[in-house]
């Protein structure tokens, strides 16, 4: 449909910070209500978050200050959050605590206490705070502090949190107003229809009494209306059903409507003043609703429900005349109003439309339009069944999705239900491009009712079967169960528990494109469904990094939601994503340094570029399109994962053999010998170099040994005869036989092809590159991510400088493979055509690694294989000496005159790449070179254990906090301000 | 389930018919009298489309409607062609009260005639003839099972809709010759009707069964072969609502209530 493809089209990724503000439901400043210029920067901080009083965990998370709020979540998103005005916080007060530590304890205008221990660095934490100072600063002199507390008195929360008893006596049941005994107080606070013409629903089944009391409990302890905290009992409560007379509240403060209603007082009645007589179609066609938005409900019998219902109604085409007015919103309206007082609802329609549901009553609907392909698509690939039988009767799924989307449920179910459906829709808040939430419940209703869903003919059946159901949400889902808890799960409660359980994690776009993506594989190769869906996150981030060329489709966010008819053709990756892919997932095809400049230590990461890995690309991309799908990696890397010893010594040789005549000509066992070179450049110790070099030897030995031999014709030269034949570079040269006979011929490359290979790839997502280590430093006691990429980049440039200025900059390489540590001795497996001469070549490169002196230690990373008892008096080496080229050169000495005539300018490419590769160790040149043996033994040990906390760091990042920062976050509760 | 041996042999027919006009003249409330024989003063506005399906007897045939209710703002108007893809009939309703309906009317009409199945029978209904009547026939013809309450407060209140009081004809602004030339003009049926009173609303069904080829329908449909499942969970709703379209359509009332 037109109205689709114009939208997809006018779609633009929101940016960082737009994302940012959605999760926190902070909206958009009203035109010129704010003055851009007097802004305060916005700023995000790591921070451990604890609740004075210590009635929560503490949360590791990151705090925003996003003028004119201050915003947490916890680092999983979910557990944790809050989305307070800065308005409401009182007092700010460094809290004087262990040193080293920097925290925060923010006081509300109620007097709740919150503690926030800022874990980034020193300096970092000194611009957040001042970034706070400023930003309280200017809403104290806008007088947004002084507005707090008339605001407050419109929340209902205040009066349940200042009540002993729960509730005010002239209350009913149901939460609405006995009009029969007076109430001793005015009362102030905003309240929908419901308190006069009671709260649709049995207040006994919804269990008002016992809710409210849970409520109230958990504000007391939580703060409230503007500064509510959501720790995860929250959403639990608001999953069981809101109050009736909380639900209007928590709906403002959970799409966030109420931070525009108390950052725009009195801008509802002027807005109604204002336009005053005002008439318009959207006036015409809202006349025509009014009395038709649930009719059944008695405030809408009333004058009072239906003049309440048209001013809300013509306010809000009046704020956005170009969306006017939609039927369905009259539906909402009429809903909401039954909770909330005309100006709650009007800013909650706002939000509404504008935030959650984009583009759903806009003229053209296209949010609508374009929901419904989605959901289409969605039931196809999550429920295949009863996409195709619907699509044999020829049955369309919008017949009836369409009017539950429009109206969020309500008047489609009963209404006890939709309301529910609402609480949640507006708690788990709008997710980007899968705009409504409430498609959770979608698929979740047609998996309920899969059986008989086959059976209907038509959109007739279908229709009726719907409403049959939603009729029944309040009746037993297993009437028939023998156990009486069982019997008592409504269809309703069953609903919300397959929505929640099977269906919310297609939260976004991106793991529904990824789980249709992975459905697509024609093959899995060997791989599981998991492993493949670790090759999907890395191709996934790859392309996110270097997109695909705008020629091929676009990236996996904007996928078409049509019938397999139109499906966009596959996406496919060129080779400069396909680097970043590999760098993901293979630790050779990365290049990895850690950096210890005596304040922090980290890893950096780049993405290594090397024939071998374009070589890679090609080889992969089977049918020759100049480019890779996701299909072609797994197959890919399916072809290399699995293999023994013996088939990846056939694939690397397939890999080499260009034209595939089972042949490798001199120069492609030359490149054979680079990548090698490539793939162990970072290996500690020249024990890899000195394989390459033996390897080299032994292939030209043998292949010259191989080669066949003109028979000794009769008169013909016998010397002649004996020597191999003279032959080209480019002729086939070497097969897979004799290169088998030659990598086995040596141990480290046996071991290569028979574990290590395979291990070098890993499909695991990698951890983050910052590592909080807790070092002896001088700047401050905890590294952990500064805001930006640029401030990161900018600090560790700064902390390097200043580690090489003061010696303690260290720059070690990660290994790719990191099994041998130090050169071997070869071990007796005797060349079959000349071992004197291998000998010779490994023992000088002995030697050589003997005499090479150099700054950098490091070891293995935690490899099982056990160290050969001779690393003990060998060092390892990173920088290649003079002697250690020599031995190289010997090494390529000792080729057979007949290759080395090709193989010279070609080994000293070789050569001088392996130099470059290392050239970042120049700078730890920079020690002196004369400490003795014993000292670089020492300092190998001592990087043992920096390499292991490392690993144990990399394990422990995602786990929030350890026991000790949760006790250091505790003391913070009872530190004292700083003087 | 003697309903349901009819419905599957050969002389019953399936119809699908839409109805299209603009907000509020009454689509909902026509289909409503038509199927159940009710009317509700606050009708809901369709939200997408409703879907209902009633069975009636002419002559010797079953005709079973599969009626599409559109909603009428003009926003929903992309999704019509959803709902009249493959209608053999369509009712395009309009409010004798408000002339702007009528011009929306004629805008449906020509979408249809350009865009629908070729062979569709159009229907023009001005509706809500109750309101334009003079009293005495308006006054009785408020039936007692009607909410009277909500029938009360949408007249005092709705702005729009004008209460039926002695003013009669002055209501009108849309004449009945004036709808009737064009409906002439543009080949169409055409009926005043009153969703309130049940006035010539069995009509515009009896005049589109009659007219719609019904032969041509059932070739097509011995085509498809049959829809098994078809009658199974409304057949039982549907059977004591049978509307006989033989009956004269003055009595339509009585005969619907059987
Ligand atoms: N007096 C009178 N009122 C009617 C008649 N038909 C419908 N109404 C009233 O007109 C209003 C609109 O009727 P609906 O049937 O909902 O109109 P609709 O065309 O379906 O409207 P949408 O679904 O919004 O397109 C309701 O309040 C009905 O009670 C009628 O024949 N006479
Ligand atoms: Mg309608």
């Amino acid at each position: 449909m037109a109205t689709i493809s114009t939208a997809l089209r006018h779609f633009k990724e929101p940016s960082k910070e737009q994302l940012t503000h959605t999760f926190f439901s902070i909206p958009p400043a009203l035109d010129g209500t704010l003055d851009k210029s007097e802004e305060v920067e916005g700023m995000e901080i790591n921070a451990v978050l604890s609740l004075g009083e210590a009635v929560e965990d503490s949360y590791a998370g990151k705090l925003h200050i996003m003028s004119p709020f201050l915003a947490f979540a916890s680092l999983d998103r979910k557990s944790v959050r809050f989305t307070i005005p800065l308005s409401t916080i009182r007092r700010v007060e460094r809290l004087n605590a262990r040193a080293g530590i920097y925290a925060l304890s923010l006081l509300t205008w109620h007097g709740m206490k919150l503690v926030v221990q800022l874990t980034s660095l020193r300096p970092t934490a000194d611009l957040f705070c001042s970034l706070l100072k400023d930003a309280l600063k200017l809403e104290l002199q806008r007088g947004q502090m002084k507005l707090v507390k008339s605001f407050v008195k419109t929340c209902y929360s205040e009066v349940l949190v200042s009540n002993s008893s729960s509730a005010p006596e002239n209350e009913r049941e149901d939460g609405s107003l006995d009009d029969q005994i007076p109430n001793s107080e005015e009362i102030t606070y905003h309240g929908g229809l419901g308190l006069k013409f009671k709260f649709p629903g049995d207040p006994k089944k919804l269990r008002e009494t016992s809710k409210i009391k849970l409520w109230t409990t958990y504000l007391k302890t939580h703060g409230r209306n503007l500064t509510l905290l959501r720790y995860p009992q929250y959403t639990r409560l608001v999953q069981v059903g809101l109050p009736n007379r909380l639900r209007g509240e928590m709906w403002e403060v959970l799409s966030g409507s109420i931070y525009l209603r108390f950052a725009n007082p009195g801008y509802y009645e002027r807005l109604l003043e204002e336009h005053k007589g005002t008439t318009s179609t959207s006036t015409e066609d809202i006349e025509k609703d009014l009395h038709r938005s649930l009719p059944e409900y008695a405030g809408y019998q009333s004058e009072v429900g239906i003049n309440s219902l048209r001013r809300v109604l013509q306010a809000y085409s009046f704020k956005n005349p170009e969306l006017g007015y939609c039927q369905a919103m009259n539906i909402l309206a009429a809903a909401i109003l039954i909770y909330m007082s005309e100006e709650q609802a009007f800013w909650l329609l706002e939000i509404l439309c504008d935030r959650l549901l984009p583009g759903y009553y806009a003229p053209s609907m296209h949010g609508t339009m374009l929901d419904q392909r989605v959901f289409e698509s969605l039931v196809q690939r999550c429920l295949p069944m009863i996409h195709e039988h619907f699509q044999e009767v020829d049955v369309q799924l919008s017949v009836a999705s369409l009017p539950w989307f429009l109206s969020l449920y309500i008047n489609s179910m009963p209404m006890v239900f939709a309301l529910r459906i609402v609480d949640c829709f507006f708690c788990m808040g709008p997710k980007v491009l899968f705009q409504s939430h409430h498609s959770t419940l979608f698929p979740a209703i047609l998996k309920i009712n899969g059986e008989k869903l086959l059976q209907i003919q038509d959109d007739g059946g279908f229709l009726n079967l719907m409403r049959d159901y939603f009729a029944s949400l309040g009746e037993s889902a297993h009437p028939d169960s023998p156990d009486p808890r069982a019997r008592a799960i409504t269809n309703f409660q069953e609903l919300l528990l397959v929505s929640f359980r099977e269906f919310s994690i297609i939260h976004s776009i991106e793991s529904f494109a990824k789980r249709s993506a992975i459905r697509n594989l024609r093959t899995f190769g060997r791989f599981t469904k998991e492993q493949v869906g670790f090759v999907y996150d890395a191709l996934y981030k790859a392309m996110c990094l270097v997109p695909p060329p705008p020629t091929s489709a676009p990236p996996p966010t904007l996928f078409t939601t049509g019938d397999g008819s139109e499906e966009k053709p596959e996406t496919r990756i060129e080779l400069k994503t396909f680097r970043h892919l590999l760098s993901e997932v293979a630790t050779w095809a990365r290049d990895e340094k850690i950096v210890m400049n005596g304040f922090q230590q980290r890893i950096d990461r780049e993405v290594a570029e090397h024939e071998f890995i374009d070589r890679l690309f090609y080889f992969w991309d089977v049918g020759c399109r100049g480019a890779l799908s996701f299909q072609d990696i797994v197959l890919g890397l399916d072809g290399v994962m699995f293999n023994d010893l013996m088939e990846n010594i056939e694939w690397f040789f397939n890999l080499h053999d260009k034209n595939k005549d089972g042949y490798l000509t001199k120069d492609e066992v030359l490149v054979l010998s680079e990548s090698l070179l490539f793939i162990f450049r970072f290996e500690v110790g020249d024990a890899y170099l000195g394989a390459v070099s033996r390897f080299m030897t032994n292939a030209f030995e043998y292949g010259d040994a191989l080669l066949p031999r003109p028979e000794p014709k009769e008169g013909e030269d016998g010397e002649r005869a004996s020597s191999p034949p003279p032959i080209e570079s480019n002729q086939p040269y070497l097969n897979l036989a004799t290169f088998r006979m030659v990598v086995l011929a040596d141990e480290i490359l046996e071991s290569f092809f028979e574990t290590d290979l395979r291990n070098s790839f890993k499909l695991v997502p990698l951890p983050e590159m910052e590592l909080p280590i807790s070092s002896t430093g001088l700047l401050g006691d905890i590294w952990s991510s500064i805001a930006t990429d640029t401030n990161k980049k900018m600090f560790n440039m700064f902390t390097d400088e200043i580690g090489k200025t003061i010696g303690r900059h260290q720059v070690i390489h990660r290994p790719s493979i990191g099994r041998y540590t130090t050169l071997e001795e070869p071990k007796a497996r005797e060349s079959l055509l000349t071992p004197s001469m291998r000998k010779s070549a490994s023992k000088s490169s002995l030697k050589s690694s003997a005499a090479a002196s150099t700054s950098t230690v490091s070891t293995a990373v935690g490899d099982a294989a056990p160290r050969p008892a001779s690393s003990a008096s060998s060092l390892t080496v990173n920088v290649p000496s003079p002697a250690q080229l020599a031995s190289a050169k010997s090494a390529l000495g000792s080729v057979p005159e007949s290759g080395s005539l090709s193989a010279m300018p070609m080994m000293k490419a070789a050569r001088d790449a392996a130099l470059m590769e290392r050239t970042p160790f120049a700078i730890d040149n920079a020690q002196d070179g004369d400490e003795d043996e014993d000292d670089f033994f020492d300092d190998d040990e001592e990087d043992d254990q920096v390499l292991d906390e490392v690993d144990a760091f990399l394990e422990a990042h995602d786990s929030g906090l350890t026991e000790a920062d949760k006790k250091v976050a505790q003391d913070l509760l009872k530190a004292e301000p700083v003087k | 389930m003697a309903e349901q041996a009819s419905a599957s042999n050969d002389k019953s027919v399936q119809v699908k018919l839409v109805l299209l006009g603009e907000a509020a003249v009454g689509k909902s409330s026509v289909v409503l009298r038509f199927v159940n024989n009710e009317f509700q003063a606050n009708k809901e506005p369709t939200i997408g489309a409703a879907f209902l399906t009633q069975k009636c007897r002419l002559e010797d045939r079953i005709l079973r409607y599969e009626i599409w209710d559109t909603a009428g703002q003009e926003r929903f108007h992309s999704l019509a062609p959803m709902y009249y893809r493959n209608a053999q009939a369509a009712v395009v309703v309009y409010d004798v009260t408000k002339a702007s309906s009528l011009e929306k009317a004629k805008s449906w009409v020509k979408e249809l005639q350009r865009q629908a199945n070729p062979n569709i029978v159009i229907a023009l209904a001005g509706n809500k003839v109750d309101l334009v009547q003079p009293s005495e026939s308006s006054s009785g013809g408020t039936s007692v099972d009607e909410s009277e309450d909500e029938a009360d407060d949408a007249t005092a209140t709705g702005g729009e809709a004008p209460a039926p009081s002695g003013e009669g004809e002055s209501l009108r602004q849309v004449p009945r010759e004036e709808a009737q030339a064009y409906a002439t003009e543009a080949g169409l049926l055409f009926f005043e009707t009153s969703a309130k009173t049940g006035e010539g609303i069995v009509d515009i069904f009896t005049e589109i069964a009659k007219k719609i080829p019904i032969e041509h329908i059932l070739a097509s449909a011995r085509g498809n072969a049959g829809r098994p499942g078809l009658a199974g969970n409304r057949a039982e709703g549907a059977q004591s609502q049978n509307v006989n379209l033989d009956q004269n359509a003055t009595k339509a009332k009585d005969a619907c209530n059987c």
